[in-house]
């Protein structure tokens, strides 16, 4: 039933937001972002398909894209900023103007 | 629907598996093997989207997430050759208490979901020509507007990525 997939969902957005939260890589930090789009997109799939509505899934298709674009604008800057310092840890950038 | 036990069987096998994925993906050392485990877990994530008859979510989910995302994490982890990286530590000095807040989050997410209740008119069958026609006359702007969103992101991430010409010379 939706209590399942909910929970299912709960499970990997709490998995990707601790992985977020304690990892250095920034690269690792961004797949700890995708992590949690996908488990968001598993509730609105459930929701949609539990409710009768094609609504959720419309929705999924949105945020697939969204996450598609943040991704490289994402990894566009991670490239950017070890180009420039060399830093690719997140505890690591102090300073506002490379 | 037919046979309960075996959706069951299947349910659990994919909370087990998605569950160990995500936390391979943080917990290997090695980024490249971060970004393999992400590959196993999106071609999970789109199997449960094939459970939820979502199967042109499955479709696009291998496509775009594997095809084009990971694609993208790999080549960047490619050009930027994080070789240096197996001698540092993984984690912030702070991740115990990143761990307590994720926690606390879980607890009071379930606490939220534990009782949830939709009224069952009847499971959506998926049907891809009432996505598609929905997509096409009711979503039409703000599919438009994310082609929109695609193009800035992609003129953006070209712009930021590329060589300073000033460092050059």
């Amino acid at each position: 039933m939706i209590n399942e997939y909910l929970l299912l969902s709960a499970t990997l957005f709490t998995i990707g937001l601790i992985g977020f939260i304690i990892r250095r890589d920034l690269i690792v930090m961004l797949m700890c972002l995708e992590i949690m789009f996908n488990a968001v997109n598993i509730s609105f799939a459930s929701f949609s398909y539990y409710g009768g509505n094609y609504t959720g899934q419309i929705f999924v298709l949105f945020s697939i894209a969204v996450a598609a674009a943040e991704a490289a604008v994402g990894l566009a800057i991670v490239l950017a900023l070890v180009r420039s310092t060399g830093i690719n840890h997140s505890d690591e950038i102090t300073g506002l103007r490379g | 629907m037919s046979q309960p036990a075996v959706d069951q069987a299947f349910f659990i096998y994919f909370y087990i598996s998605l569950s160990i994925l995500s936390i391979a993906v943080i917990a290997s050392r090695n980024i490249i093997h971060s970004a393999f485990f992400l590959l196993i877990f999106l071609l999970h994530v789109a199997a449960v989207f094939l459970f939820l008859n979502a199967e042109f979510l499955m479709v696009i989910q291998i496509i775009v997430y594997v095809g084009g995302v990971l694609a993208l994490f790999v080549f960047a982890i490619m050009v930027m050759n994080l070789k240096e990286e197996l001698r540092h530590r993984k984690f912030v000095k702070f991740a115990g208490a990143g761990i307590l807040a994720g926690l606390l989050f879980f607890a009071v997410f379930y606490v939220f979901i534990r009782n949830i209740k939709i009224t069952p008119e009847k499971p959506l069958l998926g049907d891809v020509n009432t996505l598609g026609s929905l997509l096409y006359s009711y979503y039409l702007l703000p599919f438009e507007i994310l082609s929109l969103v695609l193009l800035v992101a992609l003129i953006g991430g070209i712009i930021i990525a590329k060589k300073n010409p000033r460092e050059d010379k």
